[in-house]
């Protein structure tokens, strides 16, 4: 089974695999262009998000082993980005995280990554806007029907246009959930 | 101000606890798991986050490897932090168990 799906929100990218994963489904590759490959299975996996950056060869060398000897079998993310995602059969122990300061750190950086994210796309809608309006100039000084052809005819380009804007609003968001459930954890 | 890893956690004290023999990540876990009977047992996140940290500080350092996995052991600092907790633990029973140790210190 191929599923094709983009996430901007690391927690809900995991809640969705595992959805897929109690429908009797393995994970057998990830590619960084959002596409999900999964198979049958009559066991039990369970899938885990991590987020770890800048990790140099020996260190990620060093990072899968603690995991793999814990049972938990690497997937590899897009090559660029510190999503990692990792999948074990379930078993007693599920959790990545055992602790609530490590929990909390977990929720950091992910707030760093939606930061810096959001971040470039609010610098690219910069560059974008400044120079243009979103719909071209001329369209104001048509009328009637021919207005309203152009206008449509526009439209889906402004959208696309408005892309990184959008993007924006989404890392935002998920960079305020992280922050909630940070400061949760820190409260307590 | 204190340092930012006092007072140690649970995960970290277990940690250092463990690594005053040299031990790789997992035997870490298998050994916190059986010194706190069954009671702390350590996820692989918050236990490679834990090593990174306490190595970062210089609290303990990679001794060797065994295949991938390095094998890491407490260093004087570490020990160090060790001995001044235990005698903050040790103040905070004494105030358990009654005035009298109290009125020593």
């Amino acid at each position: 089974m191929k599923k094709f799906r983009i996430f901007f929100d690391v927690e809900k990218e995991e809640q969705w695999l595992n959805e897929q994963l109690q429908k009797g489904y393995r994970c057998t590759n990830i590619s960084s262009s959002g596409f999900y490959i999964f198979e049958k299975t009559d066991r039990n996996y369970v899938m885990r998000i991590d987020y770890q950056d800048r990790l140099s060869k020996q260190k990620l060398e060093g990072y899968k082993a603690t995991y793999e000897d814990f049972g938990w079998n690497y997937m590899s993310g897009s090559w660029m980005s510190g999503v990692r995602y990792w999948q074990k059969e379930a078993d007693g122990q599920n959790e990545i995280f055992s602790d609530r300061e490590s929990t909390g750190n977990y929720y950091k950086r992910l707030m760093t990554y939606s930061f810096w994210l959001g971040t470039m796309c609010l610098v690219f809608s910069f560059l974008l806007y400044s120079d243009s309006g979103l719909y071209h100039e001329g369209l104001w000084g048509m009328e009637g029907s021919l207005f309203w052809k152009a206008f449509l005819f526009e439209s889906p380009f402004v959208l696309l246009k408005l892309l990184p804007l959008i993007l924006v609003i989404l890392f935002g968001r998920s960079y305020y959930k992280a922050y909630q459930k940070y400061s949760m954890l820190k409260e307590q | 101000m204190k340092h930012k890893l006092l007072p140690l956690s649970e995960t970290m004290h277990y940690i250092l606890l463990a690594l005053r023999e040299p031990r790789h990540g997992y035997a870490v876990m298998q050994e916190i798991e059986k010194m706190s009977h069954g009671d702390v047992i350590l996820a692989a996140g918050t236990l490679y986050g834990a090593i990174e940290n306490l190595n970062k500080h210089g609290w303990i350092e990679p001794v060797g490897s065994e295949g991938r996995r390095r094998i890491y052991q407490i260093t004087e600092e570490g020990s160090a932090v060790l001995k001044a907790e235990q005698e903050r633990l040790l103040h905070i029973i004494s105030l358990y168990e009654g005035s009298e140790a109290n009125e020593k210190i």
